[in-house]
């Protein structure tokens, strides 16, 4: 069985006259590809919306994250593991208590007060790394290691609730999935597991130009004509998008705790199905589900399934579906890469190696994949 | 004495190669550099960008050359970023790093440069050293320890990057035994008429490293 390093979401959504993403110039971005203009969606507002949407599975409300334990004790048990046992309990003790107290506020010593925060591989190296320096820097005195530890909390402490701020929840869950602000400092950036790419329509662009006007309703009998006269575009297409999230990666931001890895792919699933990267939501409504869903889980390098629709397919699920599944049947024959595929779809249509389900079918699928990562024990 | 090369194949919706980057433009060139297939080559490695000594060693060996099966166009993406004037990140120096100023209510906007509907193969040897030999490389290419993207995160490749190996006596020789005709780029040998291409990069301070001579021309 491989091991479900990459998890790959590929989507078909409709959208009928919006205006979703828009350049500079107010027109709808675009993308040349197979010798004919597509409307295309960016990658960055596929990811604001996904990242931002009040929405029932957004990231904020994945539940019971607060209940992860485990990631009240990273100090304790990752950051002061075996080496700590070889030191003096009374050299340890107040530089344990520094660096609690300055990641997780001046309750920090109290396990049960503590707020959950997610600290992940970058984040545990560099407090082992500054809680080894200050050990040998105190030798074998307990004095001398308090009195180290209450200057380093003095002095680290902005730099510290920097580090706790962009780990509390719910922020840190959306940090751990979608990237957090990158610093100058290669050490301490996290590379955002998820990797959108742009969507783009499956067919050539339709697109009209809406010619509109503001008219005055208190204007007087004399005072004729428009207030404003415009021009907007509109669109209409079946998108085609692409996701690969990164599970070891994932992990490794959320401090190797599957269960809150499986809830974020989750809720990810829903969110690409179902939240509308659209703008112009008073004028176009541009809200819609996607017509098909399909997961792949494996270990050989991703692909875009895109050049199903180098020749433009007509605008319609069961068309791009069939597209689709004969591209990858030429791939699944060529390559033989044998992902673990399932499939939502609303057209009555058989994709290749995909079990058909339902979303919340698809969404359990991905919550059990980080479990079967041979990773780092949660 | 012939040579083994791997043969990389480079396509995607939307790719990136990146051009010597100024201000708010980030251009794109046609062909990739030699920075590109390195950060390529660690990512799939699951190299991290603090190892700026492996990554350079990596770089200081490749052999390359590249042709272009299918010319794409320059896509402009315009993109608008919201940045607040109280981000703060933390950073292993002890000091957080801050924003310099907010971007008021107004975004910041940035234009990215990406190469649409473009094809690019790419004939490469490593010269021998410490690092990856080539079988390494065309392992990690199909079982990459982290996602593939060529470029820019988005730029996810349509089909595997690992297309086989060839076996030529120079980069010339293999970049014609593609057997696909294009304009194609391949390191200066001898008196060649050549011209500089700043496509280096110095991985330990993650600024660029310098040029080196390169030809330019059409493979029959």
């Amino acid at each position: 069985m491989t091991e479900p390093r990459f998890l790959q979401i590929h989507f078909l959504a409709p959208y009928t006259a919006a205006l979703l993403n828009r350049d500079d110039s107010g027109l709808a971005k675009r993308l040349p590809y197979g010798g004919h203009l597509r409307t295309r969606v960016s990658s960055q507002c596929l990811k604001r919306h996904w990242r931002l949407a009040d929405d029932p599975h957004s990231l904020h409300r994945i539940a019971g994250a607060d209940d992860a334990f485990r990631s009240r004790e990273t100090v304790d048990r990752k950051v002061f593991a075996d080496w700590a046992a070889d030191v003096d309990a009374a050299v340890v003790k107040p530089i344990r208590d520094a660096m609690l107290t300055a990641v997780y506020g001046d309750k920090g010593t109290d396990k049960k007060s503590r707020q959950t925060l997610l600290l992940g591989e970058v984040e545990v190296a560099y407090l082992t790394a500054e809680a080894r320096r200050l050990v040998a820097e105190a030798g074998d005195d307990a004095k001398a290691a308090a009195a180290l530890a209450k200057e380093w909390n003095k002095t680290h402490k902005a730099n510290l609730r920097a580090m706790s701020e962009g780990a509390k929840l719910p922020g840190g869950l959306t940090g751990a999935l979608f990237g957090r602000m990158v610093t100058s400092d290669p050490k301490a950036n996290i590379d955002a597991p998820v990797h959108v790419a742009h969507a783009f329509t499956v067919h050539a662009e339709e697109a009209e130009g809406d010619y509109f006007i503001a008219a005055d309703d208190l204007a007087r009998d004399e005072d004729t004509g428009a207030d404003t006269i415009q021009e907007t575009e509109l669109t209409s297409g079946l998108f085609y998008g692409y996701v690969v999230v990164d599970l070891p990666g994932l992990l490794s931001n959320l401090g190797g705790d599957a269960r809150l890895a499986g809830d974020v792919l989750h809720n990810l699933l829903y969110l690409i199905a179902e939240v509308s990267p659209g703008a112009k939501l008073g004028s176009t409504a541009p809200y819609s589900r996607a017509s098909l869903l399909l997961v792949e889980a494996g270990d050989r390098q991703p692909r875009s399934l895109a050049e199903a629709f180098r020749s433009p397919c007509p605008a319609e699920t069961g068309q791009a579906v069939a597209a689709l599944s004969d591209h990858l049947a030429a791939l699944d024959a060529a390559y033989a890469t044998g992902e673990v595929r399932r499939v939502m779809s609303l057209a009555n249509a058989e994709v290749p190696g995909a079990a058909p389900g339902t979303l919340a079918d698809l969404a359990g699928f991905a919550r059990e994949l980080p479990a079967q990562l041979a990773g780092p024990a949660a | 004495m012939t040579l083994r090369w791997l043969h990389l194949r480079l396509t995607a919706p939307l790719m990136a190669f990146g051009d010597v980057s100024i201000d708010h433009v980030g251009p794109t060139r046609d062909f990739p550099s030699a920075s590109a297939l390195t950060g390529l080559f660690a990512n799939a490695l699951g190299w991290r960008r603090e190892d700026g000594a492996a990554h350079q060693a990596l770089q200081d060996r490749l052999i390359f050359g590249a042709l272009i099966a299918r010319e794409g166009r320059v896509l402009t993406d315009n993109q608008n970023a919201r940045l607040g004037g109280n981000d703060r990140g933390w950073t292993t120096w002890g000091r957080p790093d801050e924003r310099a100023c907010a971007t008021y209510d107004s975004p910041h906007r940035r234009r990215r440069d990406y190469l649409a509907d473009h094809d690019c193969r790419v004939v490469l040897r490593l010269l021998p050293g410490d690092g990856p030999d080539l079988d390494r490389l065309a392992a990690v290419l199909e079982r990459p320890a982290r996602p593939l993207f060529i470029g820019r995160k988005p730029c996810l490749p349509t089909a595997p990057l690992f297309a086989g190996w060839i076996d030529a006596d120079n980069v010339q020789a293999a970049l014609l035994a593609l057997a696909m005709p294009g304009r194609a780029l391949w390191p200066m040998t001898g008196d060649d008429p050549g011209f500089d291409l700043p496509d280096l990069r110095n991985w330990v301070t993650g600024l660029h490293g310098g040029s080196r001579r390169v030809c330019e021309g059409m493979i029959p």
